[in-house]
């Protein structure tokens, strides 16, 4: 009797665990309005007070000018996508970087190059389902998490 | 003309370029910085024709960003761009509001404010403690006395409410002067939302309501109801005189499109919302007050029915039966036609004109009967004399039978003494000798 209780239990108990962990809420929209225009502290951090989000950004620094203090007092621009990627870029950067969200820290999904020379002003604009980047009047691109989709000069 | 022509051409270019390629966050940064000017202006403003400028500003703000209202209202946080515009404009006539107040009253907006409140927090507590006393009513229906004392404190709340309710609508209106319609159209926009954010319409309706559930859950004297009757009369009169005023300015918002400059508004989809929101403002008091008058009516209902239905109570509990009566002229009518019948019948008049006339309504109705909506003065002094009459008659008869008895044992006792003095002297009998 036992063991028949056990035979039944167990397949439920998985049945149970599955659907549990299959649970999957679709249509999210992530997307900013507006880009964030957030400056680094001399503490290397950026925070936007709108959506709470907090970071520290001495790797980034590091990571585009070999200088991990480089970006102190940098006007940085971060635009969540309408998919959830985080947008970064800021003024002499070469790269958007495009980071995905994970425990308590900001993956690195991608430096996307986009200048040679550095962006001079540059501007995230949300044109879902892509990212705008603007500098300046002549520069746009449309970027896409992974790569840039079209580029008019 | 051609090169004009190119470079017109080559100028809308690149205008359009340069909007194509604006940066969001500049667009709402712009926007944010010339909301904080004109706010900032506003602020510093001294005289109501600076203020009276700055209207056209905001809407020009209102026109140059209608086109981005989509994203602003999701870009601008916490309000939307709509109710960033409405924002402005409420602050514009409040402004104004201040400022004409102290030009020309020597009024500071400060104290009427500090009076509204102070006048709004009073009625709240009178408000809180009503609750209370209906408790106390429902809980000392055991004694008479406590419930008579428990009617007293509640009829005294309502009628400080009453009092309260009007001051504060006296506090809105009086800086204005008598005549509204002298006013100008911002202030009376200004006083529309004093009305508004005071809740004056609603503590209207909650008022009146009171008084029709005091009615409803009360047993009242007759004496109760003179007090009644004036508190009514009272509250009705005011009520016309406030709903006229209110009227006269829910109209004025209906009719000023709030983007209008008068000299023509941009008709925006933006400009267009804000009309409808002031329209449907101004609905939503006239449809306010008519909710006050159906109120007012249901009180009037429940006062008449309540005085009436306890004066019937009063003549059938004294064992008269008259016939039925619902207003001032049936009463009439009954008591007169019970009055005739009995002058015209032998019957003992005695338990009408003393028991129940004398005793129960001269003493104890006669004041709510002797107001206007009721009976009136004169017509119940008619009655009076009319039932006091009845009365003599009785009185007269009585006494006219007195009269007559005693002129017949005086008649008899002259009579009797009279034929004794005449009586003829008998000759003294003859003796024999």
């Amino acid at each position: 009797m036992i063991r028949l209780v056990k035979i039944c239990l167990v397949p439920a108990a998985l049945l149970l665990m599955a659907s549990c962990s299959s649970l999957k809420l679709d249509l999210v929209d992530f997307g900013w309005p507006v880009e964030s225009v957030v400056t680094v502290t001399s503490a290397n951090k950026i925070e936007d007070v709108r959506y709470s989000v907090t970071a520290w950004v001495a790797g980034l620094a590091q990571e585009e000018f070999q200088d991990s203090t480089a970006l102190h007092g940098a006007k940085l621009r971060l635009l969540r996508s309408s998919e959830g990627y985080y947008f970064l870029t800021g003024p002499k950067f070469k790269h958007v970087y495009v980071f995905s969200p994970g425990p308590s820290s900001l993956l690195l999904n991608r430096a996307i190059p986009v200048s040679e020379v550095g962006l001079r002003n540059p501007a995230l604009n949300q044109r879902t389902p892509y990212v705008e980047l603007l500098d300046g009047d002549n520069f746009h691109t449309l970027l896409t998490s992974d790569d840039i989709v079209e580029v008019k000069k | 003309m051609n090169r004009l022509f190119l470079l017109a051409l080559l100028g809308a270019t690149l205008c359009a370029a340069a909007t194509a390629q604006r940066s969001d966050f500049a667009l709402k940064s712009d926007f944010e910085d010339r909301y904080r000017q004109i706010s900032s202006h506003l602020d510093s403003a001294e005289t109501t024709q600076e203020i009276e400028s700055l209207k056209g500003e905001i809407v020009k703000l209102e026109t140059d960003y209608a086109p981005h209202q989509q994203f602003l209202d999701r870009a601008l946080y916490p309000l939307t761009f709509t109710e960033s515009i409405a924002k402005l404009r409420s602050l514009q006539v409040l402004t104004y509001d201040r400022v004409y107040l102290i030009r020309t009253q020597g009024v500071k907006l400060s104290e009427l404010e500090a009076r509204l409140n102070s006048l709004t927090t009073r009625l709240d507590s009178l408000t809180a403690q009503r609750d209370q006393l209906f408790g106390e009513l429902q809980e000392s229906r055991k004694s008479l006395t406590a419930l008579r004392e428990a009617v007293k404190r509640l009829s005294a709340n309502l009628a400080a409410k009453d009092r309260l309710i009007f001051a504060i609508a006296d506090t809105i209106f009086l800086p204005y002067g008598k005549d509204l319609h002298q006013v100008a159209d911002l202030q009376k926009e200004a006083i529309g939302q004093r009305l508004e954010k005071t809740n004056v319409l609603t503590r209207v309706y909650e008022i009146a309501a009171d008084n029709v559930k005091f009615l409803d859950v009360t047993q009242l004297q007759g004496k109760d109801y003179g007090n009644l009757i004036e508190q009514y009369q009272a509250f009705t009169a005011r009520w016309a005189g406030l709903k006229e005023k209110i009227t006269d300015v829910a109209a004025t918002s209906a009719m000023v499109p709030t983007g209008s400059t008068g000299k023509g508004s941009a008709k925006t989809p933006v400009a267009r919302g804000g009309v409808k929101e002031i329209r449907t403002a101004s609905a939503t008091a006239t449809v306010e007050a008519a909710h006050v008058d159906s109120v007012l009516a249901e009180w009037h209902a429940r006062l008449n029915t309540g005085f009436w239905g306890g004066l019937q109570k009063e003549f059938t509990t004294a064992g008269i039966t008259v016939a039925a009566f619902n207003d001032g002229p049936s009463f009439s009518s009954s008591v007169r036609q019970y009055v005739a019948a009995l002058a015209a019948s032998k019957q003992d008049p005695q338990p009408f004109v003393e028991t129940l006339w004398k005793q129960k309504i001269d003493k104890e109705w006669r004041e709510g009967l002797s107001k206007d909506a009721m009976l009136g003065r004169t017509e119940y002094a008619a009655l009076d004399k009319l039932v006091s009459e009845l009365s003599r008659e009785t009185i007269d008869m009585t006494f006219m039978a007195y009269i007559a008895g005693i002129l017949v044992i005086a008649a008899l006792i002259w009579l009797m003494v009279f034929r004794k003095r005449k009586r003829p002297e008998q000759p003294p009998p003859a003796t024999a000798v």
